[in-house]
Order: C-alpha cells, then structure tokens, then sequence
C-alpha cells in the first residue's frame, strides 16, 4: 500500500527536469552566472504574471525572445551585440519609443485596393527608447553578395559610434558608460522585432556570463 | 588649390576621425563563448543561490498555461493551438490588415485595424454566427451607416463557427479563404473551415490566447 501511494507520488509530482529549468544551459557551478539568471527569472515573474507579452534579451544565449505567462512565443537569434554600460542593463525597461510604421489609409468605396502592411514593411535599421534612459540600437545584418547594403548598414554604425564619441568630449564621462546596447540580427529578425513591440512593452536583459 | 587642399586635408580628418572613433564596449559575437574562469567549489553560498534558482524557475513555470492555450503569430498570420510545449493544431490565419480608416464628421479620430497584442481569453463560443455590421464596415464601403439594427445583420459570411475574445474581436472563418496567411482583417482572426472547427472543439471558455 504504502509502495502504490510512494510511486503514486513520484509519478504525479513533477521532477526537477530540465524542462522546469529557465535557462537551460546554465552553468550552475558559476555563481556569476546563477546570480544573474536568478536576478532576471525576480523580474521575469512581475511580467509573467500579468497578461501582457515581453522581451526578455538573453545576451548569455544570443537571442531575443518574446514571451507571454513564462512561455516563449517567439525567439530570434542574435549576430552579435555590444553594450556600453552592463550595470545599466539591470531591471525591467518600459518602450517609450519604437519605430514608425507607416500605415496605410484606406479610401472609401475603394474595396480590396488597397494594400495591407506586411512585416517587409517594418524598419530594420532603428532605434528602441525606453523609459529608463536605456537605448537599444538595432542594427540590420547585410544580406551576403549586397554590398550596397552593407556600405549603407556599417555608413550608419560608424556614423553612430562618432555621435556617441563625440557627446562624450569635454566631459567626464567615459565613452563606455552609456546606457546603451547594439544588437544585430537579420533583417528578417530586425523586421519581425519591430512587427512584435508595442508601446509600453516590457524588456528585459540577461547579461553574459562576463559582465 | 589652397582651398581644395584645405578641403582634402579636412576630409582626410573626418576619416581618420570616424575610423579611430574609440569603440571600447564590449563587444561578442554570436559564437559560442568561451569564458575562463575558475571553477568554483560548492559552497553554502552557491548552494543558496542554486535553490533560489530552482525555486525561482519552478515558480515561472507554474505560471505557464497548464490547459491548451492558442497561439497568434500576426506577423506570420499563423494560429497554434498548444499544449504543455507541443503543437496541437497548426493553422494559415489572417489577421489585421494595419490600415486606417478616417472617422466621418470626426477629423481628429480614425479606425486603426490592428489584431490587439498580449493575452486574452475565449469568452465566448458561437456556432452560426451572424455578422453584426460595425459603422466602419459601412464608411469603408462608402455606405451610410443605417439606424436600423435589423440592417446591420449578416449571415453566413463568419463560417460556422466564432470564438469571441472580447471589445468585438473574434477568432471566426471567411469566404476569402485566398487571403489566408496574409495580414487583410479588421483586426479579427481568420481561418478555414476546417481549422475553425478544430479550434473551437479544442478551446473552451476561458482559454488563454497569446498574440503578438
């Protein structure tokens, strides 16, 4: 009896798998890494219980995640990343500003003539504002074999690290202290992250394990 | 010449200056990394933070959907309906068009035709739903809006089924099963007969359903 009721029990309560893990590849014997995963997963509990989707910016797996109640709806990797001030990364960022999607108006009596937006017509190349003074710059990759593109994508990268550089002479802060964070994916993925915000979203960003 | 060598010299400048603008952030790519440092032994403090993290990540995922819950991927007008991580049911949606439609006699106020993002619930199921016109079915059509309720009323044209999610939003079928997977609705959710009826035997009252 007491054999049925203990087998019983291991079959219906659920294990520590790795399915319960919130980041699976975490090195639980690094205590940076456990401490940071533990500091995100405080946050990501406000957001998860409220019934509004989120960002969570994993820089430790190099990909973005939209989430909504702890599930993943959606995730995208990330080409590479730099950050200016990890410290400034810490809790949760609300969007106060997200690129302008163009929309079209519809003309009455006009039917099925006019277009819809598609993702091909969000921004790639744009910058994410929040509330926090935090900026996340997001930065398109060039499509192989377009080099137009590419000259084009880097012209503005440069053209934004000079305005970065340049804001912090004659004072005293230092060029890395910026709260600010470069992330680069696809153009597809910049797209669809664009598709994805709306005003007021909440993100979140895990930092790598050398922060 | 003094002059075009002063604009050569300047521009030499500006090019040193953009190629040398110290970029001292820390940058990773993302191949896998590989961080050195020393392992460290299992102490009372790593163990506290690994039962925090543990607890922490339990306590995330009893937040999670433990009953089918429907997925809307607007951007990819795709429908999922899940279940403790696996696909279920997978559908061609359409969703909201993004297009905007100007109010009449209001110049300041506009209809903006967007599926709703976040988390919602199924409030409602319907079988042979009949269409209740809103105004701006009319003002797209360049009609006048009539007084009359009865005139607002149309059958057939949401299929055999609707699932409301509240403020008029419904996950319902079409006529126009050539625009599934493109983003036309007014903000509803679109699907084939099929899928309709797989969706609506699938959910009950009180089902989450996420979009973004």
């Amino acid at each position: 009896m007491n054999c049925a009721i203990l087998l019983l029990i291991a079959l219906t309560t659920p294990s520590w798998g790795k399915d319960l893990e919130a980041f699976p590849n975490l090195n639980l014997n690094d205590p940076h890494s456990v401490k940071e995963a533990t500091r995100v997963l405080e946050e990501e509990l406000k957001l998860a219980a409220r019934p509004h989707t989120y960002v969570l910016i994993d820089l430790a797996r190099n990909t973005i995640h939209i989430k909504g109640r702890g599930v993943e709806l959606h995730h995208m990797p990330i080409v590479q990343w730099s950050v200016g001030s990890w410290e400034k990364l810490t809790g949760i960022h609300r969007l106060v500003a997200r690129p302008q999607v163009v929309r079209r108006k519809i003309e009455p009596g006009k039917g099925d003539e006019q277009e819809p937006i598609s993702l091909t017509d969000m921004p790639a190349d744009y910058d994410l504002s929040f509330a926090s003074g935090l900026t996340i710059n997001v930065v398109p990759l060039a499509e192989k074999g377009n080099l137009a593109q590419g000259i084009a994508f880097m012209g503005k990268a440069w053209w934004r690290r000079l305005k970065n550089w340049t804001s912090t002479i004659g004072t005293d802060q230092p060029s890395t202290s910026a709260a600010q964070l470069e992330i680069t994916v696809s153009v597809d993925h910049a797209q669809s992250l664009a598709w994805s915000l709306v005003d007021g979203m909440a993100v979140l960003i895990r930092r790598s394990a050398d922060h | 010449m003094g002059r075009v060598l002063l604009a050569c010299a300047a521009v030499t400048c500006l090019l040193v200056l953009i190629a040398t603008a110290p970029d001292t952030r820390p940058v990773a790519s993302a191949s896998p990394q590989v961080v050195h440092r020393p392992v460290v032994q299992d102490g009372p403090g790593l163990r506290a933070l690994q039962a925090k993290y543990k607890t922490l990540s339990k306590q995330l995922s009893q937040l999670k959907p433990s009953q089918p819950y429907i997925l809307v991927d607007t951007a990819r007008n795709r429908l999922y309906v899940k279940h403790q991580g696996e696909v279920v049911l997978d559908a061609i949606a359409s969703t909201g068009s993004g297009t905007i439609l100007d109010k009449p006699g209001d110049d300041s106020s506009q209809w903006i035709f967007d599926t709703p993002r976040g988390e919602f619930l199924v409030q409602s199921k319907l079988t042979k739903p009949t269409w209740i016109k809103p105004d701006w079915a009319f003002v797209e059509e360049g009609l006048g809006v009539p007084k009359n309720a009865a005139e607002r009323a149309e059958p057939g044209v949401l299929g055999d089924y609707a699932l409301g999610f509240g403020k008029g939003y419904f996950i319902h079928g079409t006529l126009y099963t050539r625009l599934l997977g493109k983003n036309v609705t007014h903000g509803c959710i679109r699907l084939n007969d099929t899928d309709l009826k797989g969706v609506y035997t699938l959910a009950r009252v009180g089902t989450p359903i996420m979009i973004f």
